[in-house]
């Protein structure tokens, strides 16, 4: 049967301590053990449901689905399908809400 | 909008890049989400506007409606106008078709009240619970109608309906938390 997500292979333990945790990796971190991800995530979802884009891309999916086959679909298929139109479509005031908190937490961050 | 950091012209530019990776970071894991939702839909069935011609029956079915109507004011006899399919209209609309929210046939003609008690208006509808597993969840508040329905398909329809919409956002996330091993 064919697995419905790709994931690649889970990296080797050794490999990952010899590498030094990168700038983007140690925000990320803060970002989640503070909480602050989550709840940017849950705001983003918000809006996103708020202003039809969720909606948006559940036809493009439904539309995709029902080219391909029902049973033919896997989830990596979707994302592929949504990740270009998605990112293009967020309304700019959305985005420009969303990097206003995420530049306030790294300013907050950062001291 | 003000700029801090005026003077330093790396950091402020680099914490461009910053806030854009991390926020596209979290579109993408939210385009996961609702791809993983669609798939779910899809696989299980649970889509019921899936059949094309369901769908061609009902917009074939409202056309004819529009299309009758101004040919109906200047006929004498409004009973045997005749449509774009060289079809009698009937005056009251007999045309049988599926609810989109609980998949019962319903007469085009009691359309609207049948959605007046399916979707909650109706003092009965608030207290029906539709899903075995989301009824652990759902809270017991009088006055919220949204909380009958926290299942994903329907989350996105009843946040709009519902003046609380962080309440069912936030039951969304509990939807996920607890499906997460």
């Amino acid at each position: 049967m064919r697995k419905s997500v790709n994931r690649p292979p889970t990296p080797d333990v050794a490999e990952n301590q010899e590498k030094e945790p990168t700038l983007q990796e140690l925000i990320n971190i803060e970002l989640i053990e503070s909480g602050e991800k989550e709840r940017l995530m849950e705001l983003l979802r918000e809006r996103l449901i708020e202003c039809g884009w969720k909606d948006e891309m559940k036809a493009l999916c439904r539309a995709f689905i029902k080219k391909k086959g029902r049973n033919n679909v896997t989830v990596d298929d979707l994302v592929h399908v949504m990740t270009p139109k998605g990112r293009a479509s967020v309304p700019d005031s959305v985005k420009a809400e969303l990097l206003q908190r995420i530049r306030t937490f790294l300013v907050s961050a950062a001291l | 909008m003000s700029v801090p950091n005026e003077g330093n012209d790396m950091s402020s530019s680099s914490d461009a890049q910053l806030s854009s990776h991390v926020f596209g970071d979290l579109l993408d894991s939210i385009i996961v989400d609702v791809a993983s939702e669609c798939h779910r839909i899809a696989k299980l069935g649970l889509d019921r506007n899936f059949e094309e011609e369901e769908e061609e029956l009902r917009l074939s079915a409202q056309a004819r409606v529009r299309v009758a109507d101004p040919s109906n004011s200047g006929e004498a006899n409004s009973k045997y106008v005749v449509d774009i399919f060289g079809q009698n209209h009937p005056s009251v609309a007999s045309e049988v078709f599926e609810c989109m929210n609980c998949g019962r046939s319903i007469v085009a003609g009691r359309f609207a009240p049948h959605l007046e008690k399916c979707m909650g208006k109706g003092r009965k509808a608030r207290l029906k619970v539709t899903r075995s597993s989301t009824a652990a969840q759902t809270r017991n508040s009088r006055g919220n109608s949204a909380s009958t329905y926290s299942t994903y398909s329907n989350s996105n329809s009843t946040s709009r309906l519902s003046n609380g919409a962080s309440g069912v956002a936030g039951e969304e996330y509990s939807n996920g938390a607890l499906e997460e091993p």
